[in-house]
C-alpha cells in the first residue's frame, strides 16, 4: 500500500488525479478502523493531513462559515459552537474526547456512513459541500445531493472535500440520538432540526435509520405550512405529534443489531418531538423577549 | 478445625500498594509479547472460512515464494500431537468443526509479512451444512453426566411437579442470557521457543503449571521440559485458565521451523477460539405459600457446547443453595453445536443462573406482595438445602440488611411505573450473589537469607487481581516480618506447582501453602536458634493432604447488590444511577485489591445487564460483532456510582487466613439487580438479557 503525504493542497489534487483509488485520510477514525478491519484494502492511503489549510475555518463574502474539511470535531464544538449549535451538539456525541480531537466532519462526508453523526445537522442546516479536482476546478454539492447510498457519496473519483459551507444559525438548532449508552456507540437513530423563523420554515434530517442520511422533506414542508411562525402561540400537541409521525415516515429502516426498525420508527418521532419542541420554546422565548 | 492466624495479624487486612504497581504503570513490566528472542519469527493463524465440513486442500507453493514467509504448516505437515482431546489436537486432522477454527498457521519473518502471507493462502473445503443456534428444544440436547466443576447434571428432592400444581403461588418463566466473551485487556500471545529437548512459552496464563502438563504431554516429554513464563497478565476473567489452541500452534510451529515463534492474537480473533460465556436458556418454577415462603424450585438450564469437547456450563447450581424448599430439582441439558467451545467466564454457573433465579425471586415477591429483601430472608435456610451440609458461614441476611440500610431501601414503593424524574422512569431492584468458597492442593517455598530477607516462590498467577500483594501480606504476618522484606516470585511454571487462578480459589488455595512454608520455616528457624545459616534456609510446603481432609461444609460467599436505574420514558433509554453491593466473604485481606475485584465484578455485571451480546450470523456460523465498537463493554462513563461494602466475618472453617475468594461474587446478581430495577421503574420484565432499548419500547 502506498502512503502518499502531500504538502499542499494543490499536491494533493494532483496526487488523487493521478491515483483516483487512493483513499483520503484526516483523523483515520473511519479508514484505519476499515483497514484493521480487512474490510478494504485501497492501494494507496492520501493523507491530508499536512495541509494547513484544511484545518482552517473563515467567514466568507457571502456570510457563510466555509468550515475546512481537517477541521476537528473538538474545534467545531469550541471555536464554531455558538454558530453551528446544531453541527457542535452532534459533534460532542462523537466517540471519545480522543476520537474527536482526530475525527473531522471532512472525513465523517468521506466515509458517508448512513449513522455518521455529522450527516443531519448538515442536511437540516442546508450545508453546501465544496469539492475540488485538479481536472475540473471547484464544484458545489448540496448535502442533499451528496449521499448517494450506503457509503457512497457524489465525490468524482479524482475529486476531494475542501470544505464546507454553512450559513451561521439563523435560529434554535438541535440534534438528538438514541444509542445503547451516551458515547462510544453507535447510534441506533438521530435527528437534526434547525429553525429558519425568518423564511418561515424548518429544517430537518434522520442519520442512521435508511441506507443514507436524509432530509425528512414532508415534515419539513407540514411545519411551514401548519405552524404559527410568528412565534406567538406554543405548538398544538397535535401539531407535534403529526411532525413526529412524517418525520418517522421518511426514514426506512432497517432490523439489526443494534435495534428493531419498529423501535428506529418510534423513536425518530420521538427524537422530532422532542428536538422540536425544544427548538420551539428557545423561538419563542426570543420571539417575546 | 482450622483456626485463623488471628494473632500476629498485622498486614493481612491493611490497604497494602500492588508491590508491581510502580512498574506496570511506568511500562517496566514485561508481558509475553513484549519477549523478542534472537531469531524470533511471526506466526498469523489462518482461520477456517466454513463453520463445519473438511480441509480438502492448502495450496501452499505459491504462498511460500512471497517475500519473507518462512513456512507454512497445515495438517498435511504438522508434527504429530499425542492427545486424544479434540480440542487440543491442532492441525491434526483435515475436519472443521466451527468457524475461525485454526486451520493453518503461516510464519514470517516480520508481522506484516505474515499477515498478508495469512490472507492470501488459498484453501479449498468441502461444507457441510451448519447448525449454530442454540434452541430450549433443541433435539439433539442431552443429560450430561456432570457439569463444569463435576457437579453432577440434575439434582432433585421431594416432589416438585405435585408442589408446583398445589401451591398457591407459582412463577413459571423463561430467562435468557446471551453468549458473552470474557475481552481481558491484555489480547493473547505465545511465544514459543525450543532449545534441544525443552519448549519455553511466554503466555499470559492464569494456570502455569495446567499449560505446563498439557504441553508436555501433548509434544510426548516430561513436565520438567517444558517451561511456562508468565509474570504479569493483563486480565484473564477465565479466558487464560485453560491451555488453547493458539498457544499449541505457536509451540508446534516453533518446532517445525526450529526458531522462536511469535503469535499474537488480534483482538477479533478473541472472539473465536479462546472461550466464550455460552448462551443460556433457563426455566425457573417457584411455588410458594402466600406468603412468599416457598414450597418449590425448578430450575432447567440448556447450555450449548462444541462438537468437539464438552463443556456444560452449571448454570442451576446456585439454585441448589439459595433458599429453603421441601421439593426441588435442577437440570442441566447441553446440546452440541457448530461453534467454538464455550469456557470459564468469570462466575461460570452462578452468574448466569442467578440473572434467572434472582429475576424470578422479584416475580414472586411481586406476586406475593411481599417485599424483596424480606421474601429472601423468608426463605434463608439452616444449612445446605440440597446438601444438609452446615455452612461455614453464612451471611447473607445480614448483607441484605445491610445493603437496604446503606441503600436506603426502607419504604421502597413497590408499585412498578411510577416514579418519574422528568422523562426518566426510576426504579431500584434488589438481588442476592453467592459464589463458593473453595481450596485446591497447592505448594509453595519460602525461603529465608542471612540478612533478613524471604522469598516465597509458588507457580500463582496474578492476573491483575492483587495476588503477588496479598501473598506477600500472608506471608509477612506468618513470619512475623514486614512485606517490604518479602519477595514473592509467581507465574512461572518452574516454581513449586499450584492451582489456576480460577474459581476465586487462588488466594485460599495459595495461601494456605505460603502460611504452611512459613510456619515450617519458622518453626526451624525457632529450632535453629533463631539464626539463618549461611546458606539460607528453605522450607516447601504441600497442602494435599490437608486440603483433602478438610471438614465437610457447605462454604460459600454471599452478597446483595441493589440497583436504581433511570429509564428514558420514551426510548428506553436506561442509565444505572446506582450500585451497591454489600459481601460477606470471611476476612478481607487487602480492602485496596478487594474493593476493586468487588466493583471491577459489579462493572462486569452492569456491562451484562445493558450491553453484552456475541450475536450469532445463523448463515456464516460465527460471532457477528467481534470488535469492541460492536461488543460493548462498559466504561466509565457507564458507571455513575458504584458502592461495594463488606462485612465482618469470622469463619474458622476456611484456611489459615479466614478468607473466600472474592474475584467472581461481584458480578453474579449484579444484572438481576438491573433488571428487577428496570421493572421496577418501568412495568416491563426483561427476562431475556441484555436490556436493550426495543425491548422496552414496543
Amino acid at each position: 500500500m502506498d502512503f502518499l503525504r502531500p504538502a499542499t493542497w494543490a499536491e494533493a489534487l494532483a496526487a488523487k488525479a493521478a491515483d483516483p483509488t487512493a483513499v483520503p485520510i484526516q483523523g483515520g477514525t473511519d479508514v484505519m478502523v476499515e483497514i484493521n478491519f480487512d474490510v478494504r484494502r485501497p492501494p494507496a492511503l492520501l493523507d491530508l493531513t499536512a495541509i494547513g489549510e484544511l484545518g482552517d475555518w473563515e467567514l466568507t463574502a457571502d456570510g457563510l462559515l466555509r468550515v475546512g474539511a481537517g477541521v476537528p470535531y473538538a474545534r467545531i464544538i469550541t471555536e464554531l459552537g455558538d454558530r453551528l449549535p446544531g453541527l457542535a451538539q452532534a459533534s460532542r456525541t462523537v466517540g471519545s474526547p480522543q476520537i474527536r480531537n482526530r475525527g473531522t466532519v471532512g472525513g465523517n462526508l468521506g466515509a458517508a456512513s448512513p449513522a455518521g453523526d455529522a450527516h443531519p445537522p448538515l442536511l437540516a442546516c442546508d450545508a453546501v459541500i465544496e469539492a475540488e479536482s485538479a481536472a475540473r476546478g471547484t464544484r458545489m454539492i448540496p448535502a442533499t445531493g451528496f449521499y448517494l447510498g450506503v457509503k457512497r457519496n457524489a465525490l468524482e473519483p479524482d475529486e476531494l472535500i475542501r470544505a464546507v459551507h454553512l450559513r451561521p444559525a439563523t435560529g434554535p438548532q438541535y440534534f438528538s440520538k438514541v444509542g445503547t449508552r451516551n458515547a462510544m456507540v453507535i447510534a441506533v437513530c438521530s435527528f437534526a432540526l434547525a429553525l429558519h423563523p425568518g423564511e418561515r420554515r424548518l429544517g430537518a434530517a434522520v442519520g442512521s435509520a435508511a441506507p443514507t442520511p436524509l432530509r425528512a422533506r414532508a415534515a419539513e414542508e407540514f411545519a411551514a405550512r401548519e405552524f404559527d411562525w410568528s412565534g406567538a402561540t406554543a405548538l398544538d400537541p397535535a401539531l407535534l405529534a403529526r411532525f413526529g409521525e412524517l418525520a418517522a415516515e421518511a426514514a426506512s429502516p432497517i432490523d439489526d443489531v443494534r435495534g428493531t426498525a419498529a423501535y428506529r420508527r418510534h423513536a425518530i418521532a420521538v427524537l422530532a418531538r422532542r428536538t422540536l419542541t425544544w427548538a420551539w420554546n428557545d423561538y419563542r422565548g426570543k420571539a417575546a423577549a | 478445625m482450622t483456626a485463623p492466624v488471628t494473632a500476629g495479624r498485622r498486614y493481612a487486612g491493611a490497604a497494602l500498594d500492588r508491590v508491581e504497581g510502580l512498574d506496570k504503570v511506568t511500562g517496566r513490566a514485561a508481558y509475553a509479547a513484549d519477549h523478542r528472542p534472537a531469531d524470533l519469527v511471526h506466526a498469523v493463524a489462518v482461520p477456517a472460512t466454513i463453520a463445519r465440513g473438511e480441509v480438502v486442500q492448502v495450496d501452499v507453493d505459491a504462498m511460500l515464494k512471497r517475500p519473507g514467509v518462512v513456512a507454512a504448516i497445515w495438517h498435511g505437515n504438522a508434527p504429530r500431537l499425542a492427545t486424544s482431546d479434540e480440542e487440543l489436537a491442532v492441525l491434526q486432522s483435515r475436519r472443521v468443526a466451527y468457524r475461525g477454527q485454526y486451520v493453518a498457521v503461516v510464519v514470517a519473518e516480520t508481522p506484516e509479512d505474515a499477515r498478508e502471507a495469512a490472507r492470501t493462502l488459498r484453501i479449498e473445503y468441502v461444507a457441510e451444512e451448519h447448525d449454530v443456534i442454540l434452541r430450549a428444544d433443541h433435539p439433539r440436547a442431552y443429560r450430561p453426566e456432570n457439569v463444569n466443576a463435576g457437579h453432577p447434571s440434575d439434582t432433585g428432592q421431594g416432589d416438585p411437579d405435585a408442589a408446583l400444581a398445589a401451591a398457591p403461588v407459582v412463577v413459571d418463566e423463561e430467562y435468557g442470557t446471551p453468549a458473552e466473551h470474557n475481552n481481558p485487556m491484555e489480547p493473547h500471545a505465545t511465544i514459543a521457543d525450543w532449545h534441544g529437548d525443552g519448549l519455553i512459552v511466554h503466555e499470559p496464563s492464569q494456570n502455569v503449571s495446567g499449560l505446563r502438563a498439557t504441553l508436555a504431554s501433548l509434544f510426548g516429554m516430561p513436565p520438567g521440559h517444558v517451561h511456562v513464563v508468565s509474570p504479569h497478565v493483563g486480565g484473564g476473567f477465565g479466558s487464560k485458565a485453560k491451555t488453547l489452541p493458539h498457544t499449541i500452534l505457536a509451540a508446534l510451529t516453533a518446532k517445525q521451523v526450529g526458531r522462536p515463534v511469535k503469535l499474537a492474537l488480534t483482538r477479533r480473533q478473541l472472539f473465536v477460539a479462546t472461550g466464550y460465556r455460552t448462551p443460556t436458556v433457563q426455566r425457573v418454577r417457584l411455588g410458594a405459600e402466600p406468603d412468599g415462603r416457598l414450597i418449590a424450585i425448578t430450575h432447567d438450564a440448556v447450555m450449548q457446547s462444541s462438537t468437539l469437547s464438552e463443556f456444560t456450563e452449571q448454570t442451576a447450581v446456585p439454585s441448589r443453595v439459595m433458599y429453603a424448599a421441601p421439593h426441588r430439582r435442577t437440570t442441566h441439558r447441553v446440546v452440541r453445536l457448530d461453534v467454538p467451545t464455550p469456557s470459564w467466564m468469570r462466575a461460570p454457573g452462578e452468574c448466569p443462573g442467578m440473572f434467572a433465579l434472582e429475576s424470578a425471586m422479584d416475580e414472586l415477591a411481586i406476586a406475593c406482595g411481599v417485599d424483596p429483601v424480606e421474601l429472601r430472608v423468608r426463605n434463608e435456610p439452616a444449612a445446605g438445602p440440597e446438601s444438609g451440609l452446615p455452612f461455614s458461614s453464612r451471611n447473607l441476611v445480614a448483607c441484605l440488611r445491610e445493603g437496604a440500610r446503606r441503600f436506603g431501601w426502607a419504604g421502597r414503593d413497590p408499585r412498578p411505573g411510577v416514579r418519574r424524574r422528568g422523562r426518566t422512569l426510576i426504579g431500584t431492584g434488589v438481588a442476592a450473589s453467592t459464589f463458593p468458597a473453595l481450596r485446591a492442593p497447592s505448594s509453595a517455598t519460602v525461603r529465608a537469607e542471612p540478612g533478613g530477607r524471604y522469598t516465597v516462590r509458588i507457580a500463582a498467577a496474578d492476573i491483575g487481581t492483587g495476588a503477588r500483594t496479598v501473598l506477600t501480606q500472608i506471608a509477612a504476618d506468618a513470619l512475623g516480618t514486614a512485606p517490604a522484606a518479602v519477595t514473592v516470585e509467581l507465574g512461572d511454571s518452574a516454581l513449586p506447582p499450584a492451582p489456576v487462578a480460577g474459581g476465586s480459589m487462588g488466594t485460599a488455595s495459595w495461601g494456605t501453602a505460603v502460611v504452611r512454608a512459613c510456619e515450617e520455616l519458622a518453626a526451624r528457624l525457632e529450632a535453629a536458634g533463631g539464626t539463618v545459616p549461611d546458606g539460607g534456609l528453605e522450607v516447601t510446603a504441600d497442602t494435599g493432604r490437608e486440603v483433602r481432609a478438610q471438614e465437610r461444609y457447605s462454604r460459600h460467599a454471599f452478597g446483595a447488590q441493589f440497583a436504581e436505574v433511570g429509564v428514558d420514558a420514551d426510548t428506553g433509554e436506561t442509565r444505572v444511577l446506582r450500585l451497591l453491593g454489600v459481601f460477606a466473604a470471611g476476612r478481607v485481606l487487602n480492602p485496596k485489591t478487594a474493593r476493586s475485584q468487588f466493583i471491577g465484578g459489579m462493572t462486569m455485571g452492569l456491562s451484562m445487564a445493558l450491553l453484552e451480546e456475541s450475536i450469532m450470523d445463523g448463515r456464516f456460523g460465527d460471532f457477528l460483532n467481534c470488535d469492541l465498537a460492536q461488543y460493548h463493554i462498559a466504561a466509565h462513563a457507564d458507571v455513575r456510582d458504584v458502592q461495594a461494602y463488606w462485612l465482618e466475618e469470622e469463619d474458622p472453617h476456611l484456611n489459615p487466613m479466614g478468607s473466600k475468594g472474592i474475584g467472581e461474587i461481584g458480578i453474579v446478581g449484579t444484572a438481576a439487580a438491573i433488571a428487577n430495577a428496570v421493572h421496577h421503574a418501568t412495568g416491563v420484565r426483561i427476562r431475556e438479557l441484555p436490556i436493550r432499548l426495543d425491548k422496552l419500547v414496543r
